[in-house]
């Protein structure tokens, strides 16, 4: 079981797969900021000027941490935002639930009638934070597609 | 040294990403660089807010059109009595249907309820196409539901 989690090319999938991931959310939200702003103003818990930054920066370091999770560059770092991010995302999800909204995510899509939040947006969200922690923790941070694409060095006998 | 190394990447990649999204909204004209006036709640302010009352002296009025703006799949499973379903995401796609409706014409629009927002925003985007008489049930759906006002599924 180990060797498992321990197994090259399922750290490397498990890394195309997280990063993927977020590379699609940032692209649908870096289309529309103004929608990911009023998605983001639904979950009533900051004002339109907070929002409205959230919405700017967001997307971008969404993109940035999947493409450079992906490519292998400052792994440790995305792997730590990504983690950061899901935590949050999904503590925002609960209170929202927890208040009542009927709000739709705005996780990978900005149209307020799809992807409504509910316990099985947490429950994804809590196996994307399983993962991440799990890639964050893995002590080879050099399985990535820079690692397998670079010269390796010949051997001299 | 690894929390460390990974606290010096993120903040280095949070530092790229204020600037990436900066740049990209600066040059695509969006967020704090948003030269037109777009759909935002803002506009609410702006938007006639109509309570149930009203919207029932409306309805029993025959003299005025609601406009479902929640997804096909809600209003197929119940809407207001008489009213037209036009999903914000469709707005571009039914301007031959509205294009049919007097623009002086009252149009009351609704969506789930007070929580959410395409109601506003469909609002927003038919006053800017030209109609005069746009208000807004916020209540909407639920709260004419509740009250147990004309429906049909």
């Amino acid at each position: 079981m180990k060797s498992f989690f321990s197994n090259t090319p399922i750290i490397l999938l498990a890394r195309i797969f997280l990063g993927g991931l977020f590379i699609a959310a940032g692209l649908d939200k870096i289309t529309d900021v103004q929608a990911f702003a009023n998605s983001i103003l639904q979950y009533k818990v900051v004002g339109q000027l907070l929002s409205m930054c959230t919405a700017t920066i967001l997307p971008s370091l969404e993109l940035l941490c999947g493409l450079s999770l992906i490519i292998g560059f400052y792994p440790r770092g995305c792997e730590l935002l990504m983690t950061v991010m899901l935590v949050v995302f999904t503590m925002l999800i609960a209170s929202a639930l927890y208040r009542g909204l009927d709000i739709s995510c705005g996780c990978f899509s900005q149209d307020p009638n799809v992807s409504k939040i509910g316990y099985q947006k947490i429950l994804e969200n809590c196996g994307l934070i399983i993962l991440s922690v799990w890639l964050l923790l893995v002590r080879n941070q050099d399985i990535n597609f820079l690692h397998i694409f670079r010269k390796q060095p010949e051997i001299s006998r | 040294m690894k929390l460390r190394q990974s606290l010096h990447e993120a903040f280095l990649l949070i530092i790229a990403a204020v600037f990436l999204g900066a740049a990209y909204t600066f040059v695509t004209h969006q967020g704090f660089f948003l030269k037109t006036q777009a759909v935002q709640p803002a506009a609410a302010s702006t938007m006639e807010m109509i309570t149930l009352a009203a919207a029932k002296d409306l309805f029993e009025s025959n003299n005025s059109i609601f406009i479902d703006a929640r997804h096909e799949f809600d209003y197929q499973a119940g809407h207001i009595r008489g009213a037209v379903n036009i999903p914000l995401k469709m707005f571009d796609a039914q301007f031959t249907l509205l294009n049919k409706i007097s623009k002086d014409k009252v149009l009351i629009v609704y969506c789930d309820g007070a929580e959410c927002n395409s109601s506003i925003e469909l609002a927003v985007k038919l006053t800017d196409s030209g109609f005069t008489n746009v208000k807004v049930f916020f209540g909407g759906w639920q709260e004419w539901n509740s009250a147990g006002l004309p429906i049909e599924k």
